[in-house]
């Protein structure tokens, strides 16, 4: 049995695209087709806006918060081609960059593990994925990763942050090695591995092939501290594939097909402790509670039918 | 994955236009937002204007009511006694190489087994305790309520812990204290009059009345009494009955003789069960022979009451309402007709009881389940469906816990045993992690989060690394709050926790300006890197200002100052401010020389520390020897020329910044310097 606890109106004009808590669960960043982001308090149940940030010109798909370590940063990306990122200074959220680099719609962003420092990857329909990262006093620096999927990139997922070796302290002033990754889903049904070379340069490194149509979105579980790696896929094809790698270093994956739907699956998210796997989906939504038996699969229902398939 | 074998509960999202939008799903750190959107993504967007509206939903809603957080917090007292109790257990048994509490199977050394199984039923008991006291504030409040609506709410949650309370106790007779036949039947009666609670108010007020036997409800009481197989009491009413009725007076004795002389195992009774069981053989042979004869012809009411203690079913079923359910009528049944019933036989009579008494009117209700799985012994199942049937697991997991510690979730059943256990303290650990108000000012309460680190602290596989996960997201308010866990991280050496919640502290501390409190968050880190980041600012700000903040901090650096290079220079730097201040000229001098020439000053602080030097220079007395003053020039004649050492950066930048008037200055300085250095050298080794 669950319980609505908070209903937060966030007076959009438009349809909500996304809706993302902050890292504490303190705050809500939403999203719409009305071209705005909006920011609440939620604390307490309760629902205070904070602001309501203009700046795209086109409905806006998906907002991501950064660690709460390099404050309060949000990005967003949008039909209008742009990403921005905004941050709150001295109280005020405010527009701190803008990212254009793209010829088409931005479909999805995702900031890395803060371990690597504030880096947040883009994927757009214009097949590229662009990577931005901050290197200071207000300079971000940009990566493209070109034809990554014919026809468009629909979605982009980071794989928590691994430190090789030991944890010990690093010599003064290093940074440990991290081998950065992450997954990447789109139009040419694939989801495609992506590795940060020694020169920086981004490598593609795996395709994981099971769909039979355009990957909507691709989701890297949390670590919970084994060495086996889980990424959650699904499409248009209405099927979710939970992919396993036991071991990094074989980077040998295999799919398991979750479910198959009968209609387009859009989004598949994990909890923070990565056992429960939200999917939300044209025709009904499931909840699925991996690795233990007392499964509880909670259904919302909902009866409508998706129409025809995405336009870029 | 395995496939649930009964329809999942569907929930509806109240408000949620369901048939016309799509429902969008997303995570956040304890809790789901549901919104309607639309997934297809055109420019233009539909006709009809979206829902505004975004629903935070959560499972274990339980955690915010204000009398359930003394359940939570006195249920974690006993949970965390229990632990100890095994640790404690364990640890004798492996240096006493004793065999028991392996396993069931294994031969038990008695004494430790029933005191293992004392404390472990006195456990039970205070966890029941815990729900009673709970239920009686929740009465309480329900009746204090101001409204209607709230006063069902606290209502319907007294009737939940109720009904948790039942099923704990049945699970406690028949899976914990397992009493074997015969005790079983008495713990059963008290179960069942634990739960029935009109009776003594009935009692009360019908004893209390002036003509108790004339009481409209006198004859229910009575039947009820009997039913609960509460005789002596039904036999002091039937003699107020027989005072004041001389026709039935005598029909009342025999009836009262019969109650009287039931044959009952009584604790501390030396009598087999065997022997139980002939004595109440000829015990029911006479009052059936009573009823045959017509004894009791004349009054209905002391007739149906002999049936009844007959057991004869139609008899008691006629007395539902009394009974008010089917496992009242179950226990009645049993003792009136099998009072010596085996514990495994349990499940045949409790299925033809709810069948019997439901008489094919209604459908089994999720309760009637629970306690139909715990009557066939069946305990994952009673597990399961509490799970399903409850809104919260703090039932399911302090049960399923105990369970395991009395060593019934064998492993047999690879999906199930311990990993069940493991899994349900998960999640309700889980739950009260997400339960943190940051506004709220007093330190204990809202603090529930902290009674989560136990839970998990006592999951071997998944525990430690949910932990993780969780305490990274509790939201650092205040000072206070952040001490507290890190406190708990570092006792759990949980090093990359720390380090990152430093880090977040820290880098909050650095754009807020207080350069201490970053410091001293980056050396509780140990965060090298950023240590140095911090450290830089300082310098710079002493650049442009002239002057150090946080002296406190930085004079009491301590070991810290080994974190890095730069702090250790910070450090040193500031040690040489006070000789200065001091007036230890000497060893002012010889720190600045060693920091110039051991590399770890920056460069671009060099001019800085020559510009230092500059104030011992012009003193009275001669500081620096010849040699020192050669290395001095030496350095100067370094930076002047822009020679990049050892490939430090902006070399080039410097020569611009140099301005020639100080360069100039210090040149003279130095020789000056050099010149009287050297005639206090040949003088006194001259003398």
């Amino acid at each position: 049995m669950v319980s609505v606890i908070n209903t937060v109106d966030t007076s959009h004009e438009d349809m909500i695209h996304d809706a993302q808590m902050d890292y504490y669960g303190t705050r809500l960043a939403t999203c719409s087709s009305d071209r705005s982001v909006k920011i609440f308090d939620v604390r307490n149940g309760g629902q205070i806006l904070i602001a309501d940030l203009r700046g795209h010109e086109g409905p806006v798909w998906q907002v991501a918060w950064a660690h709460p370590m390099y404050g309060n940063i949000l990005a967003s990306c949008s039909y209008d081609r742009k990403v921005i990122i905004w941050k709150e200074e001295n109280g005020t959220w405010e527009k701190t960059h803008e990212h254009t680099g793209h010829d088409s719609s931005v479909n999805s962003v995702c900031w890395a593990p803060h371990d690597y420092g504030l880096i947040l990857a883009c994927g757009s329909s214009d097949g590229a994925i662009s990577l931005l990262t901050y290197t200071g006093e207000g300079q971000w620096e940009v990566k493209k990763i070109n034809n990554a999927h014919t026809i468009g990139c629909n979605a982009v997922s980071w794989a928590p942050a691994v430190v090789p070796g030991s944890l010990i302290d690093q010599p003064s002033g290093q940074k440990p090695n991290y081998i950065k990754k992450f997954a990447s889903g789109g139009c040419d049904n694939l989801i495609k591995l992506w590795k940060e070379e020694e020169d920086g340069q981004w490598k593609e490194e795996q395709k994981l092939e099971a769909h039979s149509d355009w990957v909507r979105d691709v989701a890297w579980a949390p670590s919970i501290g084994l060495p086996t790696s889980t990424i959650a896929s699904c499409s248009q094809d209405g099927r979710v594939f939970i992919w396993t790698c036991d071991d990094i270093s074989s980077n040998t994956w295999s799919p398991k097909l979750l479910h198959k739907f009968n209609d387009v699956v859009w989004h598949v998210s994990w909890s923070i402790t990565a056992n429960i796997l939200a999917v939300s989906g044209g025709d009904n939504k499931f909840i699925f509670r991996e690795g233990m038996h007392l499964c509880e699969w909670w259904r919302e229902r909902q009866k409508e039918r998706i129409p025809s398939r995405h336009e870029p | 994955m395995e496939e649930l074998d009964g329809e999942p509960t569907v929930t509806l999202i109240p408000g949620v236009n369901s048939k016309k939008k799509q429902m969008c799903f997303d995570w956040g750190p304890g809790e789901m937002l549901v919104c309607e959107t639309s997934f297809n993504k055109k420019e233009k967007s539909e006709t009809v204007p979206g829902c505004p509206f975004i629903y935070i939903i959560r499972k274990d809603i339980d955690v915010y009511s204000q009398i359930l957080r003394k359940l939570f917090n006195e249920s974690h007292g006993i949970f965390v006694g229990l632990q100890r109790i095994e640790e404690e257990l364990t640890g004798k048994s492996r240096k006493a190489q004793l065999p028991c509490f392996l396993s069931l199977q294994d031969a038990p050394c008695s004494c430790c087994m029933s005191f293992h199984f004392c404390r472990l039923v006195r456990v039970s008991k205070n966890y029941r305790s815990v729900i009673r006291a709970c239920m009686e504030e929740m009465h309480q409040a329900a009746i204090a309520a101001k409204d209607p609506a709230s006063g069902r709410q606290f209502s319907s949650q007294v009737s939940i812990l109720s009904a948790m309370e039942l099923i704990w106790n049945l699970c406690e007779i028949l899976f914990i204290e397992v009493a074997p036949a015969g005790p079983l039947l008495l713990h059963l009666l008290d179960w069942v009059r634990l739960h029935v609670c009109e009776v003594d108010s009935l009692l009360a007020d019908v004893l209390g009345s002036e003509n108790p036997s004339k009481h409209e409800s006198f004859w229910n009481l009575v039947t009820i009494l009997v039913l609960q197989g509460r005789l002596d009491e039904a036999r002091q009413m039937l003699s107020k009955e027989a005072d004041v009725s001389p026709t039935s007076a005598g029909m009342c004795r025999i009836l009262g003789d019969l109650m009287r002389t039931m044959p009952v195992l009584s604790p501390g009774n030396t009598q087999t069960l065997t022997e139980l069981e002939l004595k109440w053989q000829h015990w029911h042979e006479e009052c059936e022979r009573h009823l045959q004869d017509g004894t009791f012809a004349s009054s209905p009411h002391l007739e149906s009451l002999c049936k009844i203690m007959l057991g004869d079913e139609a008899a008691l079923l006629e007395q539902k309402e009394l009974l008010n359910n089917w496992y009242h009528f179950l226990v009645t049944r049993l003792l009136y007709s099998h009072p010596t019933v085996k514990p495994i036989d349990l499940h045949f009579y409790a299925q033809s009881s709810l069948d019997l008494f439901l008489g094919g009117e209604s459908s089994p209700e999720p309760l009637d389940n629970i306690l139909m799985a715990a009557f066939e012994f069946d305990i994952h199942q009673v597990i399961k469906e509490c799970s399903i049937a409850l809104s919260n697991w703090w039932f399911v997991a302090h049960l399923t816990d105990l369970l395991d510690h009395c060593k019934l979730l064998q492993s047999h059943n690879l999906y199930f045993g311990s990993n069940m256990r493991e899994f349900l303290l998960l999640e309700y650990a889980s739950g009260l992690f997400a339960h943190h108000r940051p506004s709220c000012l007093s330190s204990d309460c809202c603090s529930l989060w902290q009674l989560g680190v136990d839970y998990f602290d006592y999951c071997p596989e998944l525990g430690r690394v949910s932990l993780e996960l969780h305490i990274e997201r509790i939201p650092l308010s205040t000072e206070q709050k952040a001490l507290k866990v890190l406190r708990i991280c570092e006792q759990r050496q949980m090093t990359e926790q720390v380090r990152s919640i430093c880090k977040i502290l820290a880098m909050k501390a650095v754009r807020n300006n207080r350069l201490g409190s970053a410091l001293s968050w980056s050396i509780r880190a140990k965060d090298a890197a950023f240590a140095t980041l911090v450290s830089d600012r300082f310098l710079r700000d002493y650049c442009e200002r002239g002057c150090f903040s946080d002296l406190d901090l930085i004079d009491n650096l301590g070991p810290a100052m080994m974190l890095s290079d730069r702090l250790t220079f910070l450090g040193k730097y500031r040690e040489f401010h006070r000789f200065y201040g001091e007036k230890r000229f000497f060893d002012a001098a010889s720190l600045l020389l060693s920091l110039m020439t051991s590399q770890i000053a920056p460069r671009c602080f060099w001019v800085t520390l020559l510009t230092d030097a500059l104030p011992l220079l012009e003193q009275k007395q001669v500081i620096f020897t010849t040699e020192q003053t050669y290395e001095l020039m030496r350095c100067l004649e370094d930076l002047a020329s822009g020679r990049p050492v050892r490939g430090e950066p902006g070399a080039q930048r410097l020569q611009e910044d140099i301005e020639n008037t100080k360069l100039e200055m210090l040149r003279l300085a130095l020789a000056r310097n050099l010149a009287r250095a050297i005639i206090k050298e040949g003088s006194l080794e001259g003398s």
